[in-house]
């Protein structure tokens, strides 16, 4: 299985856009790696690229050091599983599969063994001589994957190919899709918008906006330890503040925000007086209730959870099943959402009194981006 | 190897693919589109001959008034097809009920009838209300109020194509919103629903004075029935009149000025409806309210459908009353005249799908590139250019008009190639563009190579709609009279045959209509067969 080299890759669309923008990624032999972007970002492009359905204007693909850049696509062994799946209405089940061993002309016996197997894997054995009209949309995306799998191809890319299911459905298939790629061992990009699919599907993830890649690794390091603040907004919402660095040391860095409060956060090497941009996880952000219970207070972590930065007031309180999202109004500094359990849900109500704090390692610093913070936070 | 594996494996190579495109391309533009205005150099090369006819007053009122005469009719028949088409339209799309498919059936009829039957059948209906006696007994219509009666018919199901290709992609979803937001039915359909029919007032309107403009067996029978064809001309029976002589002035200028007028005419066409903006912001509830409801929607649809039944199907089935007469008549020629008719159509179509296929998915594959518009408002020439017109200009380009047996022949087919080339290229541009190119790019994406990727994925589910183009370009070829008499007179086609007859005068009228019933039949025939074929593929794939 193939090891995937995108160097420099560069297309523009007419009316200007660049879908790629001197995109280089380089996509492991046999592992299955998530490219992760808002709409728009360039992810499809990046993938036709890879399979030779969109030329590029500059830059290289290579197949294990080989440059196939020019390589027609029937020839490259990358398979696409589109997003509507793109089952032949013309043909059953079994011929959609047989395709590929088909117009390769293997030999029947081969085929027909192959087909079984493929079919029997996607449980599909009872809708063989089904057309795709007649599929559900999960057993129309399992026959779309047996027909790439028996495609003999070492690349597998997968432009949203949950992307058409029901919210249940898709949770049920993405563990289905992983095992049996990872069966297969093929080398797999998955194109995906969806943060969580990412998380919980890829062995790396790389972030894609604006047709460059901004970060790669795996979901943990992504998450833990972003490289800029759209990257911490983007795979986990974050809470974003601009300020400037005080004092930076081995174990914690000084900030002070636009209202004059100062927070701590992980050490950073900007330069004391830096304009700088700090993230904190939601889910680290933490509204500790005034004068509640001790039990109930987050103080008995006395060693990592400072003191408060700042005093708010609970704006809403809203259910989301195993967790609850606590918007917080700050005087200067608006809304500040936090994660919490949902065990805690009866604490808190609007109007609440609640001091706002973190662990200093679970904030991230950046240096304020060239454009401005509004421009970095853009989602499209 | 066989041969389609070795084109197979060619075609892997875009330079491959390149040349075949380009070569598809240089078909389209030296056989197809150059031959076709080629009558437009000659104002330049033979300035005499036109400079003489400028010069004669009589010739030239002549000429004015064949040209207004076309350019007219084409005109109120439009109209009335616009009006009494678009309730058609409605009733097929959204109504459900018995017999929609046999009224859907009904309708494509006149397009398979030769015109030159039509007119025969048309001025019998009206001529002669108690039947079978013609000219001219009965209600006495003046010529010109005859051709737009004639002209309806075969323009009409075009119009109701058009539209209702429209409207069924138009979801009722926007009337239905309009509705729950307070809009009475007839409000939300004049204001939401009519808008969005540009397109298809286009479409139908483009193809309604195409037809109409360049019809000529039809209109020449009509006339020598009436017996006033030396006398009352239109643009297409003034060449016909005056062809299979030497190259004439008055020819080449009415073709030129037809010619020109009908692209002038086509660009404006696009640019009036795309362009007009038609205030929907003024409304009238109560009217609205009162429209919608009782009485008079359903006044508007019987009305429609009594404008069909009697101004469309009547006067076309007419002609079937010569079956209580049985005639003799010369079973041989006819029999060699249908066989040259399906020769050339088989061969012209044939040659439509071939070429026509690369260029209508280019076209459809390549929306909004500036060389696929190009293409794609080129492809529409041959269709608004008045056949014979295009058959003189043909005739001209490919060597004179004075060619006789295979040769004749050839230049027939070419004609016939390029008024028939639009049609389909049309019908499989629409196909291909519905057609997700995910297909496509999957196959390929699992090792498929170019022609595999086509002849496996995309032909099977277009195929319906290259039949439907090639059955619309065969009934086509099979009933156009204008061009094959402007190329050459030698070549006896079905339509050409009957013109003959009718020409011959009173006592072979009934051989006429024998001949027409016995091609009615044969189209007939085919059509099932085709459909019958069709079916059978279509319950297969679904």
């Amino acid at each position: 299985m193939p090891e995937i080299v995108l160097d420099g890759l560069v297309k523009k669309y007419s009316g200007g856009i660049r879908a790629s923008d001197g995109l280089s990624l380089t996509v492991h032999d046999g592992e299955y790696l998530c490219l992760l972007g808002p709409t728009g970002a360039g992810k499809t492009t990046a993938l036709r690229m890879i399979c030779g359905l969109t030329k590029p204007d500059a830059g290289r693909v290579l197949f294990d050091g080989e440059d196939v850049t020019t390589k027609p696509t029937g020839a490259r062994r990358a398979t696409m599983l589109s997003q509507g799946y793109a089952l032949f209405p013309n043909m059953d089940v079994y011929h959609n599969v047989v395709f590929a061993p088909t117009i390769r002309h293997w030999k029947e016996e081969d085929t027909k063994q192959l087909a079984r197997s493929m079919i029997d894997m996607v449980h599909m054995g009872k809708k063989v001589r089904s057309y795709p009209h007649e599929l559900s949309g999960g057993q129309q995306q399992r026959t779309a994957l047996a027909r790439a799998l028996a495609s003999d191809s070492k690349v597998l890319l997968l432009d949203e190919p949950l992307r058409a299911l029901d919210a249940r459905l898709r949770i049920e298939l993405r563990k289905e899709l992983k095992s049996m790629v990872k069966e297969m061992g093929l080398t797999s990009v998955h194109v995906t918008h969806d943060q969580e699919e990412a998380m919980e599907l890829a062995d790396r993830i790389a972030i894609i906006r604006s047709g460059k890649i901004i970060q790669v690794g795996t979901p943990q390091e992504i998450f833990q330890d972003p490289a800029t603040p759209f990257v911490a907004n983007f795979l986990g919402r974050s809470n974003i503040f601009a300020g400037k660095l005080v004092s930076t040391d081995g174990t914690a860095s000084v900030i002070e925000l636009a209202n004059g409060i100062r927070v701590r956060a992980r050490p950073c090497d900007l330069e004391p007086g830096d304009d700088a941009v700090i993230a904190v996880k939601v889910g680290f952000t933490v509204p500790e209730l005034i004068g509640a219970a001790p039990d109930v207070q987050d103080a008995h972590l006395p060693d990592t959870l400072p003191e408060g930065y700042f005093h708010g007031k609970v704006e809403r309180v809203l259910y989301e099943g195993s967790t609850i999202t606590i918007e917080t109004t700050v005087p200067g500094l608006g809304l500040v959402s936090s994660q919490r359990s949902s065990r805690r849900y009866e604490y808190y109500r609007p109007g609440s009194e609640v001091m706002i704090t973190w662990q200093p390692e679970k904030a991230s610093v950046f240096r304020l981006p060239a454009g401005g913070l509004v421009q970095e936070m853009r989602l499209d | 190897m066989s041969l389609f594996v070795r084109i197979n494996a060619i075609s892997d190579s875009a330079k491959v693919r390149k040349a075949w495109f380009g070569l598809v391309c240089a078909i389209f533009i030296c056989i197809i589109i150059v031959p076709s205005v080629f009558v437009v150099t000659k104002v330049f090369t033979d300035w005499g001959l036109i400079s003489g006819v400028l010069g004669d007053s009589a010739e030239m009122a002549v000429i004015g008034r064949a040209v207004w005469n076309s350019f007219s009719i084409a005109f109120i028949v439009t109209i009335l097809d616009v009006v009494a088409g678009l309730p058609i339209a409605w009733i097929l799309v959204r109504k459900n009920f018995r017999g929609k498919r046999f009224l859907d059936t009904l309708l494509d009829m006149p397009l398979a009838f030769p015109t030159a039957v039509l007119g025969l059948s048309v001025v019998m209906f009206w001529g002669a209300p108690e039947g079978v006696t013609i000219p001219g007994l009965g209600i006495c219509f003046s010529p010109y109020l005859m051709l737009v009666l004639l002209h309806i018919i075969f323009t009409y199901p075009y119009m109701v194509r058009s539209l209702s290709g429209i409207l069924e992609q138009i979801e009722p979803n926007y009337e239905t919103a309009a509705m729950t937001l307070g809009a009475s039915r007839f409000t939300a359909v004049r204001t939401i629903t009519l808008p969005l029919f540009r397109a298809g007032l286009v479409t139908g309107t483009t193809l309604c004075f195409a037809r109409s403009l360049s019809e000529t067996g039809g209109t020449y029978i009509a006339l020598t029935l009436m017996g006033c064809e030396s006398s009352f001309f239109t643009g297409p029976t003034y060449i016909m009149d005056n062809s299979g002589g030497a190259l004439s002035g008055p020819m080449i200028l009415i073709s030129v000025i037809m010619i020109l007028l009908a692209l002038a005419l086509l660009v404006l066409v696009k640019a009036v409806i795309t362009h007009l903006h038609v205030s929907g912001n003024r409304v009238w509830p109560e009217l609205g309210r009162k429209l919608s409801r009782g009485f008079a929607p359903k006044a508007k649809d019987a009305l429609a459908l009594f404008f069909m039944v009697l101004f469309v199907l009547v006067p076309s089935f007419y002609l079937f009353v010569y079956l209580s007469e049985p005639t003799a008549m010369d079973y041989g020629t006819l029999l060699g005249s249908i066989g040259t008719s399906f020769l050339v159509a088989g061969v012209a179509v044939l040659f439509d799908i071939v070429f026509g296929i690369p260029l209508a998915m280019y076209i459809a594959r390549h929306r909004g590139e500036r060389f696929a518009g190009i293409l794609d408002n080129l492809v529409n020439i041959p269709l608004i250019i008045p056949t014979t017109a295009l058959g003189l200009s043909l005739a001209l380009f490919w060597g004179g008009t004075a060619s006789t047996g295979a040769v004749a022949v050839v230049l027939v087919i070419l004609g016939h190639i390029s008024f028939t080339y639009p049609l389909v290229v049309r019908n499989i541009t629409g196909a291909v563009e519905e057609v997700d190119p995910a297909y496509e790019e999957t196959a390929l994406t699992l090792g498929a190579k170019p022609l595999e990727t086509f002849s496996k994925v995309l032909f099977p589910v277009i195929k319906s709609s290259v039949i439907a183009g090639a059955i619309l370009a065969f009934t086509r070829s099979l009933g156009e009279t204008g061009a094959t008499v402007a190329i050459s007179s030698s070549v006896n086609t079905v339509p050409v045959y009957i013109v003959n007859l009718v020409k011959e005068g009173a006592a072979s009228y009934p051989a006429a209509a024998m001949c027409s019933i016995v091609l009615i039949a044969i189209c007939f025939v085919l059509m099932f067969a085709v459909r019958a074929v069709m079916h059978r593929g279509s319950d297969r794939d679904a």
